[in-house]
Parts: structure tokens; C-alpha cells; sequence
């Protein structure tokens, strides 16, 4: 790879963007309604400060109500995988090594009432892949979350005491205001078309714009929050929360039966400079091994997680950490016996195992000077059952040796010039993929042959 | 006579009129500063105006005249650090000037922070500066304006209790004439950054 190719020439057209987007002086949807910068409630896009975690859960109903509540997001980036041939010489993933539009977003964004709230989000993926392996733009519903709040103020009038609300939602955590939990966690973006490690939990991402949450949440004197939800598939009325998903083709989407709870429980404490939140969450969720097949038993996935958030919030100087350990019960109560018989469930796991185990910890550390320049060192570690009914041997993709863990670091730099704009270089290295270090696949590839190199930049307006 | 007489109920009956309605009025004020005030306000100056973050000034007895001059500040946009166009050019374009004064009403009324001592010579320092000046550099004492107990007075500012790096930033910004102050400019232009300091540790003992 050349480095002027790979950087330089990215580079200058993404600052001839930011000069344009400079002299347009459009602002999101938030910040036109509140009237504030975008560092009031983000330390740097999507996390948020202590403010924002308000605004979030007040239902995102301070400032004015705008005529037109709508703003607008690209990406676009160049990602360079260290190995991106196969086996046998061919691609594996598209579009590698070009500046490309990887997505754009719209969003339906603000204050309906003093009470009543939205955050909508509408997402054009220009570098999906389908079936055929061909890169085909695609759009969708992304992550959304509808609030109705109240307020109960304490008795000497100073403060609200209980600040109370319901969410309708369609992706588990996205309406946590935490960056420690998944749907809002770091990488705040990744490499649309890298190379992925083969497993996660069920909560890190897998039902995204995949169901409904419906649930009640409160927090008390800023100290203690509760939340309770429920999540069931996104389907009739709520079909809307999970538009675009490919729901037709078995094993395109994620199907639950009835109502599956998630639960939430934060301790949360400012002083000076500082924030710290000390949580919990979890699910648990009966999926259908194959979604287009409603009719048949269910597997039951138990997600139990803890999760840790630190901010240190000046000018200039700005530090934050965010840590999660997530532990996943896989009961194959429904697989497990269909494989053992030889008739596994339509396109369904068909685990080895009737009960196994996935653990993922991620610790992120980011400093920023000014709100403008940042940098970010992130660490996370799957580990698990090894399973070589899950995860079997393939070119790539596959695991060799049955094993789900996956090891590795991502080092990120970013620079924000004006408020809208976030340029980003970011490096991700395995330490361990898929189950090894070398020859992880069983056709020869190594962990680190998936070590990406991404430029970003990130437009909001 | 007659005619005098309900001239005079006329003119009494409307000044009561208007008096109520202005009465009504205030009552109004105060109550949309109040829900302001714990709704949204509370989110960065805290509880009362008893802000946590040093990036936000305590405004917990603060002095009535200067809420209401800062918030016409903001909305003139005199104020040029960061943070009043981060956070405050866009809220207070939201009120008027009823519920700013209410604002100003709200937050005088709320009991003062207790201070927070630090180190001693730098607290003795500051209250050298702040209750004598310093002669040689054409500083006054800021005790003039601000009251010996450093309560402030009027349009002068309470800076007693306020956050140490709050106040350290506001000096510097006067200084270079971001934030517009014609008074405090002429008055802090010779100060160091060292006497900064050590007048913000002492107003931050104070309560």
C-alpha cells in the first residue's frame, strides 16, 4: 500500500469537504432545537456528557420545538485489510483500498412536546453486500428511540428528584445513555467493509433494528437509575422498527417468541470535573433457530453484563474510559436436540454442545484536548465454549479448532475541526481470531492477515 | 366635585388593575424561572445553582442584576468564551426579559455553596489581593466593588464559593477582552496568572 494513496489523497478531499461544510453552517436537528454546540451534550460524537445523558433521558425535549426537526449524516471512509485475498487469490471483502461513501443517514430528530420526544433514524448503507456477494446500496431503519418523560421536582425547588419516562425503541441499550453499553459503545464506527470476528452475544448487536423495546425507566437525584424493557420481535404494529431488514429469507434476521426482558440498574455520581457510573444489564431472549419458522421451540440466550463509565470533563483536557464484561448462557434447548437427531431446525444452529458459554470484555480509553483532537486505545476479548457445531472451519470466516474467541486492540486519532465533521484514523489489530493465532480458518490465514487500516470521515449537518 | 371623585376611583381602579396585572404577571415569571430553573438550568449549574462541574458557575446567591446583565450578554453575544456560545447563546434566546429577571430572583434566593479551602499561603495571597490590590501594579482591591465578603453587590458579582477554575477562566478571558468587561479589563489587565490563581483559591473558601 502506498501511504500517499492510502492517506493523503483521502485526507485533502475529505478537508475540501470540511471547508465547504464550513461556510454551509448547518446544524443537526439537536442543536438547532436547543440552540447549543454539539460539545454541550457529546465529548466527542456519539458520546455523551453528562448534560447529554440528560437531554437524552428528559426525552431529548430542551430548546425549542423546530418546524422541521430533521438532520443528516455521511460517512465516508478508505479501509485497507493487512490481507485481503482468500485462499485462492480472490477479494474477500469490496471496495478496500478506494475512498468510498460506506453510509448516509437521515434523521427524524427532537421535540414534539414538553413530554414527548424521538430520536429516528433512516440509513443508506451504500456498501452492502448481498447474497450473491455483489456490493448493492441498501436502506433501512436504523436506530431509534421514542420518549414520553415526566419530571417530579424536590421539595425546595432546586432540582428534579424523579425524572421518569417510557421508550419505544427497536435495538437493545440504544436507549441507554451510558457509552459503555453495545448499541452506543465503542468502536463509535468501524470499517463497513473489514472483516469480522465469527461470534458475539446476543446483546452486542444482534437483534439491532430487529425488534421492539418497550419499557419504563427512572432516575433518581441523578444518583440511581432503573430501567425494566421488554423486547419482542418487531412485527404487525411495530413492523416499522425494523424496516428494510431482510425478514423473508431464513436466517436474514433474528427472530424472538412473546416478550423477552431486559433489565438495567446504574449508580451514578458527579463531582467537579469527574462522572462515574457503576451498571448492570442484561436480557434474556427465546429465539427461533430459524426465523422464518415460528412455529417450532425456542433456544434461550441469557445475557448478564456489568459495565463501568469514567469522565473527566475540562477544557482542554478531557478523559474518559468505558469498560463491559458480557456473559452469554447459550441454552440449546431447541438446536441441540433437532442436530441430535439429525434434524436441525430449517437454517438453525446446530451446536455440539446442548449448553455453552460466550464472554466479551471491551475497555476503551480516550483523551481529547480541546474537543478537537483525540485519541483513543480500545481493547476487547471473546472467549467461549468451544462449539465445532458453531463454528466450524472455513476459508476466512470459519474457526478451526471450534473455538468463538477472538482477541485484539483498535488505536484510533481523530480531529474535528469544526463541530461537524470528525476525521479518523483508526487501526485494528487481532491478537486472536476466531479461535487462534495462526492458521485460525484451517486454510492457512492468520489473525493478524485481518489487522485493518481505516480513514474516516464523519459528516453531520 | 363628582367628576373629581371618579376621576380619582377611575384612576385608582386602573392603577389597581395594573398593579394586579403586573402582580399576576411576576407570579408567572417566577413560576416558568422555577420550572426553568429545575428542568433545565439544574442540568449543568446543579441543584440551586450549586454546580459540580468547574465548568459551570455557581449561580446559588448570586446577585439578581448580574443574572439578568449576563443573560443580555449572552444574547448580545459580549460574551465570547467557548462555553457561552456552546451552552448559553442558544438557552437563553428561548427567554425574555420577565423570565430572565425571574431567573435572576430564582437564583439570588438560593442559599449560598459552603467554600472549599485549599492551600493556605495561595488563600492568603488572594485575600491580600482581593481586600488590599496591589499598588505597584494599579490593581485595586476587588473588595471595592465586590464587598468585603465577596457577595458581590448589584451588577457586581457574588464570587464567593464560585469554582477556583471558573473564576480563573473568566480572568483570563476579561483579560483578553473575549469576554467584554470595559470595567474588570482596565482593572485585571496587569494581573498574573499566578495572582489569578491565588485570588480564585481564596473566593473559593469563601461562602
Amino acid at each position: 500500500m502506498k501511504l500517499t494513496r492510502f492517506v493523503f489523497l483521502p485526507l485533502a478531499a475529505m478537508l475540501i469537504l470540511a471547508a465547504v461544510m464550513r461556510r454551509a453552517e448547518a446544524v443537526p436537528a439537536f442543536a438547532r432545537q436547543t440552540g447549543q454546540a454539539c460539545a454541550a451534550c457529546h465529548v466527542s460524537f456519539p458520546e455523551l456528557t453528562p448534560y447529554g445523558r440528560m437531554f437524552k433521558l428528559g426525552g431529548y425535549t430542551i430548546g425549542q420545538r423546530q418546524t422541521l426537526p430533521i438532520a443528516a449524516m455521511a460517512q465516508v471512509g478508505d479501509t485497507h485489510v493487512k490481507n485481503n485475498k482468500d485462499g485462492q487469490g480472490n477479494a474477500i471483502v469490496p471496495k478496500t483500498d478506494q475512498l468510498a461513501l460506506s453510509a448516509a443517514s437521515l434523521f427524524l430528530a427532537g421535540k414534539a412536546t414538553d413530554n414527548l420526544g424521538a430520536f429516528v433514524q433512516w440509513t443508506y448503507n451504500n456498501l452492502n453486500v448481498n447474497d450473491a456477494g455483489k456490493t448493492v446500496g441498501h436502506s433501512g431503519i436504523d436506530n431509534t428511540d421514542i420518549r414520553l418523560v415526566g419530571r417530579v421536582v424536590n421539595e425546595d425547588k432546586t432540582d428534579v428528584r424523579w425524572l421518569y419516562g417510557a421508550t419505544l425503541h427497536n435495538n437493545p441499550t440504544v436507549q441507554d445513555v451510558w457509552n459503555s453499553t453495545p448499541a452506543f459503545g465503542y468502536p463509535f464506527t468501524a470499517p463497513p467493509n473489514g472483516i469480522g470476528p465469527i461470534a458475539g452475544t446476543l446483546i452486542d448487536g444482534a437483534l439491532a433494528q430487529q425488534v421492539a423495546g418497550m419499557g419504563g425507566y427512572v432516575f433518581w437525584n441523578r444518583t440511581v437509575y432503573a430501567e425494566l424493557s421488554d423486547y419482542r420481535t418487531a412485527d404487525g404494529v411495530f413492523s416499522w422498527l425494523r424496516a428494510g431488514q431482510d425478514t423473508h429469507t431464513p436466517g436474514g434476521v433474528l427472530r424472538l417468541k412473546g416478550n423477552n426482558p431486559y433489565w438495567r440498574f446504574a449508580y451514578n455520581r458527579e463531582w467537579g470535573a469527574n462522572s462515574l457510573m457503576l451498571g448492570t444489564y442484561g436480557l434474556i431472549a427465546d429465539v427461533y433457530p430459524d426465523d422464518t419458522l415460528p412455529g417450532t421451540p425456542t433456544d434461550r440466550y441469557t445475557d448478564v453484563a456489568a459495565d463501568a463509565q469514567y469522565q473527566y470533563i475540562t477544557d482542554p483536557n478531557t478523559f474518559t474510559v468505558q469498560a463491559t464484561y458480557i456473559h452469554e448462557k447459550q441454552d440449546f434447548r431447541a438446536s441441540y436436540p433437532a442436530t441430535l437427531a439429525g434434524a436441525p431446525i430449517g437454517v438453525g444452529p446446530t451446536p455440539a454442545n446442548p449448553r455453552d458459554t460466550l464472554r466479551t470484555a471491551k475497555l476503551k480509553l480516550s483523551y481529547y484536548y480541546e474537543h478537537r483532537y483525540g485519541a483513543t486505545l480500545s481493547l476487547f476479548d471473546t472467549t467461549g465454549t468451544a462449539d465445532p457445531g458453531l463454528y466450524g472451519p472455513g476459508s476466512v470466516g470459519g474457526s478451526n479448532n471450534g473455538n468463538p474467541g477472538s482477541r485484539g486492540y483498535i488505536v484510533e486519532l481523530s480531529y474535528q475541526p469544526i463541530q461537524y465533521l470528525r476525521l479518523m484514523l483508526q487501526y485494528t489489530g487481532f491478537d486472536k481470531f476466531n479461535g487462534a493465532r495462526r492458521n485460525y480458518d484451517g486454510f492457512g490465514r492468520t489473525a493478524s492477515d485481518n489487522n485493518m487500516l481505516f480513514l474516516n470521515a464523519w459528516f453531520a449537518f | 366635585m363628582k367628576a373629581i371623585i371618579c376621576a380619582i376611583a377611575i384612576v385608582l381602579s386602573l392603577s389597581a388593575a395594573v398593579a394586579a396585572a403586573e402582580s399576576a404577571a411576576t407570579v408567572q415569571a417566577d413560576q416558568n424561572a422555577e420550572t426553568l430553573a429545575t428542568h433545565v438550568c439544574s442540568n449543568c449549574h446543579g441543584a440551586g445553582g450549586d454546580s459540580r462541574s468547574p465548568t459551570f458557575p455557581r449561580l446559588a446567591a448570586q446577585q439578581a442584576p448580574y443574572i439578568v446583565a449576563q443573560i443580555k450578554a449572552f444574547r448580545a453575544n459580549t460574551r465570547g468564551e467557548q462555553e457561552a456560545h456552546d451552552y448559553m447563546l442558544g438557552m437563553v434566546a428561548l427567554f425574555d426579559d420577565a423570565t430572565a429577571e425571574a431567573l435572576g430572583r430564582y437564583f439570588a434566593k438560593q442559599p449560598a455553596v459552603a467554600g472549599t479551602p485549599g492551600d493556605p499561603k495561595l488563600m492568603a495571597e488572594g485575600k491580600r489581593l482581593f481586600t488590599q490590590g496591589e499598588n505597584g501594579q494599579g490593581i485595586p482591591a476587588c473588595a471595592t466593588c465586590h464587598g468585603a465578603d465577596a457577595h458581590g453587590n448589584g451588577i457586581f458579582p457574588r464570587v464567593a464559593g464560585q469554582h477556583a477554575q471558573y473564576i480563573v477562566k473568566q480572568l483570563h478571558a476579561i483579560q483578553a477582552q473575549i469576554r467584554k468587561s470595559p470595567v474588570m479589563h482596565g482593572i485585571i489587565k496587569n494581573l498574573t496568572p499566578e495572582q489569578m490563581n491565588a485570588v480564585a483559591a481564596y473566593l473559593r473558601s469563601l461562602s
